[in-house]
């Protein structure tokens, strides 16, 4: 038996409880009496995995269905992969035990770019062939994917038979009922992968035949057997409605975010201009007072979390901000429930939210600044002027806090040395603040740590068409900045550029990296998330064998009118409007927020109601 | 305030949760229960559980010990159904009452050793063998550094049975806040002596035992 087999191993491996399951609030059904399997596959370990939301609500919803079963999988660490490979344990689900390639669906999130090694690295040990060419004509199982990268999937489309695009709650279980019906016909995979082509949200990359220009740009994206010339992403129309679980799988070992989490709104008003989510989940949906209240309080109920986050892009832009927050947090401290709040923005962090947040616990203060001056603030549209940041700085100082971190982005389009150096500088005036709000009295010494990533174009931003800085480049503004910081208050620490090149490659690549990716694993690349796997050399090797050169997709600047791997994807946010936001931020103008003006973005023409009023 | 000390087993997949993470996963247990749970009134309030003795990763139980405060009274058996009815597969609940024993007297463990293989006559043999030894000295991790121990003086060992598949015996062994010794000292020493390294080895702890020479309550 599969179990006996882990078990004998399980206790010469790093946190075991990872791997057997039997958590509180799993749900196990029995495999006979279910008609569609789905295992869901987080390309990363348990502790990162189960932090996922989404994974938490496509779970829930795929078991409330009778007939259907979902059970979780993750990536093993390295330990005990080589376990599993010395002594033919294949790769298995936590519920029943049981191996992944005897369900119908293998489903991957795909969160970010640097686990799709691990993609390839799950399916191999689950005895399922890479490519989804060699899988043959049987129906299951379907490889298929989901989450924000499969906006584009083109460099991991070979390895995929089916992707989801936007928003699974409905798509997913009318992939599942399409599924059922074609099973029980005994058809083929490609007959079913045509006709669920067919369905709104669904993307059969096989379908589509990609053609190359001469200099490596795409020639042309010609779909077949009526597949659809552009694929439609699934939006949830009623969002206040939309299915959401009553309960987590609560684990023994402590992950990631280890809590209860209500997703209070989706999309996001502000349009900053870097940034993908930002424009891939509008519109811009929020839950009302009442069912966040009811949701959290099952939640906690049901878990018996001590701790609840509210989960979204920014939620401190939810209209009822402060009721919800007085409504949760009467409820929080009469159960003594820590209630954190990520994601509150710069600029409308007033006085009061920031008295309500103390009420229950003082954590840090993190502020997103991304850059350094307000003219590149201005290029990528994040609206805050230092005159507010100060504000909130002297607001927290005054609270008693003496943390703050700062998050800049380095190599933004236009960025000039004297943006560097702004950062510099920013940090220095909010030291200088502190102490002039201390006044002379004494106090603890203020701690700045500035954290710089390198700014990865993404697709579906209007810095989609934007070269990524060279990593000589990069290196000079990494050397420059820490030259400027004079002060042992401020901390610097940044992104390994080695790491951002590839996340570029990755983001905005075609077809062609598919084998670049194959043999980047082949050649043990995996967890390349985890600094102490990451090998830069390998990945450089895998492009040099395949003959692709990563900075023709990382460092070269793209035509308006070239066609780019996505474009037959539609995310409702269109390509003229992408265009002209890129036009309006190479000017140094910003553009409003959705609340405050409507900019044309694309998505009313889909859903065909205004987002605001 | 009112001390409740209560007997769960720890069976099945709850064998691999780990000592650590027991204390988190009962606060969120008692959160589920609805208990009337007494907390700390310290600057940072946290519901006061202990647990009288440490159990090893990966061994199972008969006899865990959990003791915990309420702010008010609640009838012993509702106590035990409400924690059963939130617990996972693998822990289950078996008694609820004040506590009686102090966890100082606690002076010795009862387990139960399970050595699964496939020739159990030959291990038995072994076994034999191994315990007419003099002394079984075995390398003991203290706070002062390994000291060297010999681990058979120590051990008491009853009911070596030899089953189909597995080489079963019981073994008691100083246990509490003074000295405690971990039966897989003895069984790794038993291990490293034989030649087959295919087998492995299932621990269960049976009974906690006071210096009286009763059962710790």
């Amino acid at each position: 038996m599969l179990k006996d087999k882990i078990e004998k191993f399980l206790l010469s491996v790093q946190k075991p409880s990872r791997y057997i399951g039997g958590e509180v609030g799993s749900i196990v059904k029995n495999k006979d009496n279910t008609d569609v399997g789905f295992a869901f596959c987080f390309p990363d370990t348990y502790d990162i995995g189960m932090s996922h939301l989404g994974m938490k609500i496509l779970y829930s919803l795929i078991n409330s269905r009778e007939n259907f079963r979902c059970e979780r999988v993750f990536a093993p660490w390295t330990d005990f992969e080589q376990i599993m490979r010395d002594n033919n344990i294949p790769l298995y689900t936590l519920e029943n035990l049981q191996p992944v390639n005897e369900f119908d669906f293998i489903g991957f999130t795909m969160q970010y770019e640097l686990s799709y090694t691990n993609v390839l690295n799950m399916l191999d040990l689950a005895g399922i062939p890479l490519y989804a060419k060699d899988r043959g004509e049987q129906l299951a199982p379907l490889v298929v994917a989901g989450g924000p990268c499969v906006c584009n999937i083109e460099p991991m489309a070979d390895f995929f038979d089916l992707v989801i695009l936007g928003e699974g709650e409905e798509v997913n279980l009318e992939i599942m009922d399409l599924y059922k019906v074609y099973k029980d016909k005994g058809s083929t995979r490609t007959q079913f992968l045509i006709e669920a082509a067919q369905i709104q949200g669904v993307y059969v990359p096989s379908l589509y035949n990609i053609g190359y220009n001469d200099d490596g740009t795409i020639k042309f994206i010609m779909p077949a057997n009526n597949a659809p010339a552009t694929v439609k992403k699934r939006i949830i129309k009623d969002f206040d409605k939309v299915f959401y679980p009553d309960n987590f799988v609560v684990p023994f070992t402590e992950i990631v975010h280890d809590r209860a989490t209500i997703e209070v709104l989706r999309g996001c008003i502000r349009g900053c201009r870097f940034c993908q989510a930002g424009f891939i989940y509008r519109p811009f949906r929020e839950k009302t007072t009442e069912t966040v209240y009811n949701e959290a309080k099952k939640i906690c109920e049901n878990t018996g979390y001590d701790e609840l986050s509210l989960s979204s892009l920014s939620t401190s832009d939810h209209s009822e901000i402060d009721k919800m927050l007085s409504t949760l947090i009467n409820y929080t401290e009469s159960r003594k429930i820590n209630l954190s709040l990520p994601s509150l923005r710069i600029d409308n962090f007033s006085e009061e939210l920031l008295e309500k947040i103390q009420k229950v616990r003082r954590s840090g203060l993190t502020f997103a600044q991304e850059s350094g001056t307000q003219r590149l603030r201005d290029v990528i549209n994040k609206n805050i002027t230092e005159e507010e940041i100060m504000n909130t700085c002297r607001i927290a100082f005054e609270g008693g806090y003496n943390t703050v971190k700062l998050y800049f982005m380095m190599g933004l389009p236009t960025e000039t040395d004297e943006d560097i150096i702004g950062i510099a500088e920013l940090a220095h005036h909010i030291v200088d603040l502190y102490y002039s709000v201390l006044n002379g009295r004494r106090g603890r010494p203020v701690q700045i740590s500035i954290s710089t990533a390198t700014f990865v174009p993404k697709p579906f931003t209007p810095f989609e068409f934007e070269p990524q800085d060279t990593m000589e480049i990069i290196k000079h503004k990494q050397k420059l900045l820490v030259d400027s910081v004079n002060d042992r208050k401020i901390k610097v620490s940044w992104h390994d550029p080695k790491v951002s090149i590839l996340e570029a490659v990755l983001a905005k690549g075609d077809r062609k990296i598919a084998d670049v990716i194959y043999k980047a694993w082949l050649k043990g690349c995996k967890f390349d998330s985890w600094s102490e796997c990451y090998s830069y050399e390998k990945w450089m090797e895998a492009f040099n064998e395949c003959g692709i050169s990563p900075e023709f997709y990382a460092n070269r600047k793209r035509e308006y009118d070239e066609i780019l791997p996505w474009d037959h994807m539609d995310y409702y946010v269109t390509k003229d409007f992408l265009i002209r936001e890129n036009i309006t931020a190479r000017a140094g103008f910003t553009t409003p927020n959705c609340r405050d003006n409507c900019s044309g973005c694309g998505i009313v023409n889909e859903t065909g109601v205004k987002c605001f009023d | 305030m009112i001390k409740i000390r209560t007997v769960f087993e720890k069976n099945g997949r709850a064998k691999y949760i780990s000592h650590l993470d027991l204390y988190r996963f009962m606060l969120r247990a008692f959160n589920r229960s609805g208990l009337p749970i007494w907390y700390t009134e310290g600057y940072n309030p946290r519901p006061y559980i202990t647990f009288a003795l440490a159990l090893s990763l990966g061994f199972e139980s008969k006899c865990e010990n959990m003791d915990f405060n309420l702010n008010e009274e609640v009838d012993f058996d509702e106590i035990k159904n409400r924690l059963n009815n939130v617990m996972p597969e693998g822990i289950l609940f078996n008694s609820v009452a004040f506590p009686q024993k102090k966890i100082t007297e606690i002076a010795f463990a009862e387990y139960g050793a399970s050595i699964a293989t496939e020739d159990s006559g030959i291990l038995l043999q072994e076994f034999l063998k191994f315990m007419q030894k003099d002394s079984i000295l075995v390398e003991k991790k203290t706070k002062k550094g390994m000291v060297q121990t010999d681990i058979k003086a120590l051990s008491e060992i009853t009911n070596v049975t030899q089953n189909q598949d597995s080489l079963d015996f019981n073994v008691r062994l100083p246990a509490g806040t003074q000295s405690n010794y971990n039966p897989m000292l003895l069984t790794n020493a038993f291990i490293n002596e034989i030649s087959n390294k295919n087998i492995s080895v299932k621990i269960c702890r049976n009974a906690i035992i006071c210096s009286d020479g009763k059962k710790f309550f």
